[in-house]
C-alpha cells in the first residue's frame, strides 16, 4: 500500500489543480496599475437590477479606472447570500441594507463608520434634510446612504368610490371610519372593500405608532407597547370584516402572501382600497393600466390618536468593512446620491431621492404614479401627517413574524381557532422571550 | 504474486471512485460531522458558534410548537403520498409493459412529468392551477359546480395539492418497476395460463411476488424523497396555511437560512437524518418478511 500512496496523492493534487489555477487567476487581475475593482450587491425587481446596472455603467465611463462586478436577488435570496458572504469574509464593497437589519450588521462590525467621508466632503449631504438621514444611524453614526424615502400607504380606487358614492375620507381617518367604509363600498359594490394584506406586520407596529408607541421597545429586547387591547380590537374588526365578506377570507389571504404588488386585487378592480409602501404604487399603476386612477392616503389611525405614518428611509447603501477601498465606494455612494444624471436613470424606483436638488430634477420627468409617490411622501412629511420614525427592528424580529407572528397569530385567530385576546397574549409572551434572547 | 496483484485491483478501483469519494467527504461526510457539532451551539452565522448544550434540542421537543406541526405536516405527506405515488407508477407501469404500438412514446410521455416536475416552473404553474380563480376552479364550473375554495390556501386542502403534485411525478419509480417486470420470465406467465390462471391471479401470484425487490428499492428511495420534500411547499405554499405545509425540511431551511439560527438548523437537521435512519431501517429489517428473490428458492 506504502509504495502506492505517492501515485494516490498526485492523482488527488491533479485533480484539484483546476480549483488553484482559477484561483489565481481571479488575483493575478486585481494587480493592475491604480484600476479599482468595485463590489456591488443589492435586491429588487427587474426593472431596479436594469436601471442600477445603467447607472453603474455611467460611473464607469466618467471614472475609466473604476470597474464593477454586481451581483442581484431577489429579497430572500439576498440575505441568505449576503449572510454566507460575510462569514466566509468575501462580502463586496457596497451592499444595499435595510431598516430592518442595519442596527445588526453594525453591530457584528461588518460596516464601515461614514461620519469621516461624510466631513471630508467624500459623501456630500448639504442638500438632504435631516429625517432622510437619521434612519442610517446607528448609535449616533452613519452607516448607511438612503436611497430613497417611502411611506406605507392606503391606496384607494377612486372610481370605485366614486361609483359608490363614498367621498374620500379625510386625512385623518380612523380605524371605525375605515371599518365603516370597508363595508359600505362591499355592500354597494359587491367587490372586497380592502384586500388581503390587512393583517401585515406593518400595521400591527404602526397601530403603536399613533400612540406614542411601537411594536418593538427602544432596547429591542421585548414588544413595545403596554395594552393589547388596541391590537386585539384591531383584530376584532378584521373578524367582523371577513365574517361580512368585505374582505378576503383568510384561505384565500394567504394564497397572496407570496405575491407582488401587481398581483393584488386592487389591480384587476375586484377590491378598492389595498396597503403598499408609496414606492409600490408605481408597479401597481402599471400593472392596472393608466386608465385606472388611484389616490394615496394616510393610514387610518386610532381614534385620539397621532398619525399611524412614517418616514421611512427604505433602502440604503453601505460599505461594508470588508472593502480594500472604502474611500472609492463611499464616492460611488455620493454618485447615486447627487448626481442627477445617475438619478434620471434610476427615476425614483427604490423611493423620492434624498437630495432636494435631484428631486427638483427630477420632477417634470416624473410618470403620474412616480408624481403621486413624490407628492404623497411630501404629504407625509408636514406636520401632524407623520410620528417620529421608529428605531430599526430589533434583532430577532424576522424571527418574531416568521415563526409566531403569521403562523401562530394571524391565521389561527382569522381561522377562529384562537380568540384575538389569546393571539395578542401569545404574540406578546413568545416575542418577548425571542427579542429578549431567552428563546430561539 | 497474486495477492499482490489483487492489491493493485483494489487500489485502480479507488482511483477510478475517487471523484465520488472526494465529492463525499467534502460535500457530505464533513457537512454531516459539522451539524453533528454545531447542533449543540448557538450560531448566528454573523458571529461565531457559542457552545449552548442541549438547548437546541430542549427547545425542539419542548418548546416549539412549529417543530411537532412540521413533524406531523411531514410524516402525513410521506404516508399519503408514497403509497399513492408507488401504486400509480405501478399501474401506469403494466399498462406500459403491454405490447402495443408506439409504447415507447407513451414511455417518455409518462416520464416527462418527472424531469420538469421538481423544477420552480411547474411549482408555479401549480400555484396558478389551484389558485381561487385557477384552472381547478375553472373546471368546476364548467361542471356546473361553483367553487370559489382557495385550494392552498385552505387548511383542509393545501397539503394534497402538493400530494397531487409529487403523485404526477411517477416517473422515475415507473421505469424501475417496468425495468423490473420485464426481468420476470415469460415462462412463468404461459404455464400460469396453461393451468388457467386469470389476469388478476397471474398479477398477485407472479407478478407482484417477484416485484417485491423493485418494490422495496422503490419504497426506500420514495420514503427518503417524501421526509425530505422541499421545493413544491417552498414555492407554492410557503408552509401556510396554519403551517400544515410547513415540512420539516422547509422550516429547517427557514430557521438555518433566513432567521440564521444555524445551530437550532443544524440540531434539526441532525434529528431529521435520524428520522430517516429509523424509517429506512424499519423498512430494512422488515423485507426478510414481503421480499421474495427469485434465487431464494420456494419457501416452505
Amino acid at each position: 500500500m506504502k509504495r502506492y500512496l505517492p501515485i494516490i496523492i498526485s492523482v488527488l493534487l491533479a485533480a484539484s489543480v483546476p480549483l488553484f489555477a482559477n484561483g489565481q487567476k481571479e488575483s493575478g487581475q486585481a494587480s493592475g496599475q491604480q484600476q479599482i475593482n468595485l463590489g456591488a450587491i443589492w435586491w429588487g425587481s427587474q426593472t431596479r437590477d436594469e436601471r442600477t446596472i445603467a447607472a453603474i455603467k455611467l460611473y464607469e465611463k466618467d471614472h475609466p479606472n473604476v470597474h464593477f462586478t454586481y451581483q442581484f436577488a431577489g429579497w430572500n435570496d439576498y440575505w441568505t447570500k449576503v449572510t454566507t458572504q460575510a462569514a466566509g469574509k468575501n462580502l463586496p464593497d457596497i451592499m444595499q441594507q435595510d431598516y430592518a437589519y442595519v442596527t445588526e450588521w453594525t453591530h457584528r462590525n461588518l460596516l464601515t463608520n461614514l461620519d469621516p467621508y461624510v466631513s471630508s466632503g467624500v459623501i456630500d449631504l448639504s442638500h438632504t434634510s435631516a429625517p432622510y438621514i437619521d434612519g442610517g444611524k446607528v448609535d449616533g453614526h452613519l452607516y448607511a446612504i438612503d436611497l430613497g424615502a417611502n411611506s406605507q400607504t392606503w391606496v384607494l380606487d377612486t372610481d370605485a368610490f366614486k361609483k359608490a358614492g363614498i367621498p374620500i375620507p379625510p386625512n385623518d381617518w380612523t380605524w371605525n371610519d375605515f371599518e365603516k367604509i370597508t363595508m359600505e363600498l362591499h355592500q354597494k359594490l359587491g367587490i372586497w372593500g380592502m384586500g388581503p394584506n390587512l393583517t401585515d406586520e406593518q400595521i400591527w407596529k404602526s397601530i403603536y405608532l399613533g400612540l406614542g408607541e411601537w411594536g418593538y421597545a427602544k432596547d429591542g429586547k421585548s414588544v413595545g407597547y403596554s395594552s393589547d387591547k388596541p391590537f386585539v380590537d384591531f383584530l376584532n374588526m378584521a373578524l367582523r370584516l371577513q365574517k361580512a365578506g368585505a374582505i378576503p377570507s383568510e384561505s384565500n389571504v394567504i394564497t397572496y402572501l407570496n405575491k407582488g404588488p401587481e398581483q393584488l386585487p386592487i389591480v384587476t378592480g375586484k377590491s378598492a382600497m389595498a396597503y403598499v409602501w408609496s414606492n409600490q404604487i408605481v408597479a401597481l399603476q402599471t400593472a392596472a393600466g393608466a386608465d385606472r386612477h388611484f389616490t394615496l392616503h394616510l393610514l387610518p389611525r386610532i381614534a385620539g390618536g397621532k398619525s399611524s405614518n412614517y418616514i421611512k428611509n427604505g433602502q440604503f447603501f453601505s460599505v461594508t468593512s470588508q472593502s480594500k477601498n472604502p474611500k472609492a465606494a463611499a464616492e460611488f455612494i455620493n454618485f447615486i446620491t447627487n448626481s442627477v444624471d445617475a438619478n434620471k436613470i434610476l427615476l425614483a424606483e427604490r423611493g423620492v431621492p434624498i437630495s432636494t436638488i435631484v428631486q427638483d430634477a427630477l420632477k417634470p420627468l416624473l410618470s403620474p404614479a412616480d408624481a403621486a409617490q413624490f407628492n404623497f411622501v411630501g404629504l407625509v412629511a408636514t406636520a401632524g401627517n407623520s410620528s417620529p420614525t421608529p428605531p430599526p427592528d430589533p434583532t430577532g424580529a424576522a424571527n418574531v413574524i416568521q415563526n409566531v407572528y403569521q403562523p401562530q397569530v394571524i391565521q389561527p385567530v382569522m381561522f377562529g381557532n384562537i380568540t384575538p385576546e389569546q393571539g395578542a397574549a401569545l404574540l406578546r409572551s413568545k416575542a418577548d422571550a425571542i427579542l429578549s434572547g431567552k428563546q430561539q | 504474486m497474486r495477492n499482490k496483484r489483487l492489491r493493485a485491483n483494489a487500489l485502480a478501483g479507488y482511483l477510478f471512485i475517487s471523484p465520488w469519494l472526494i465529492g463525499f467527504v467534502t460535500l457530505t461526510l464533513i457537512p454531516i460531522l459539522a451539524i453533528m457539532v454545531l447542533g449543540f451551539t448557538k450560531y448566528p452565522i454573523l458571529a461565531a458558534p457559542k457552545w449552548i448544550g442541549l438547548e437546541n434540542f430542549r427547545y425542539m421537543f419542548f418548546g416549539d410548537p412549529r417543530f411537532w406541526k412540521s413533524v406531523w405536516a411531514t410524516l402525513y405527506f410521506a404516508f399519503a403520498s408514497v403509497p399513492l405515488k408507488l401504486a400509480f407508477a405501478l399501474a401506469i407501469a403494466l399498462m406500459l409493459n403491454l405490447k402495443h404500438r408506439g409504447t415507447s412514446v407513451y414511455r417518455a410521455v409518462y416520464y416527462a412529468p418527472s424531469i420538469v416536475g421538481t423544477s420552480v416552473a411547474v411549482a408555479v404553474m401549480w400555484r396558478e392551477i389551484f389558485d381561487s380563480k385557477g384552472l381547478v376552479n375553472g373546471l368546476l364550473h364548467v361542471f356546473g359546480i361553483p367553487s370559489q375554495v382557495a385550494w392552498l390556501g385552505n387548511p383542509h386542502t393545501a397539503i394534497w395539492t402538493l400530494i397531487l403534485l409529487v403523485i404526477w411525478q411517477f416517473g422515475s419509480p415507473m421505469l424501475i418497476f417496468l425495468a423490473g417486470l420485464k426481468q420476470i420470465p415469460v415462462e412463468l406467465y404461459e404455464s400460469a395460463a396453461i393451468d388457467g390462471a386469470r389476469t388478476w391471479k397471474r398479477f398477485t401470484r407472479i407478478t407482484l411476488p417477484l416485484l417485491t425487490p423493485i418494490i422495496f428499492f422503490n419504497l426506500v428511495l420514495q420514503i427518503i424523497f417524501g421526509l425530505t420534500v422541499f421545493t413544491p411547499a417552498f414555492i407554492i405554499t410557503s408552509g401556510a396555511p396554519l403551517d400544515t405545509t410547513n415540512f420539516y425540511a422547509l422550516y429547517l431551511y427557514t430557521r438555518a437560512f433566513e432567521n440564521f439560527q444555524m445551530g437550532y438548523g443544524s440540531a434539526m437537521a441532525f434529528v431529521l437524518l435520524l428520522i430517516i435512519s429509523i424509517f429506512t431501517a424499519v423498512v430494512f429489517k422488515s423485507s426478510p418478511y414481503w421480499v421474495f428473490y427469485e434465487s431464494e428458492g420456494p419457501k416452505r
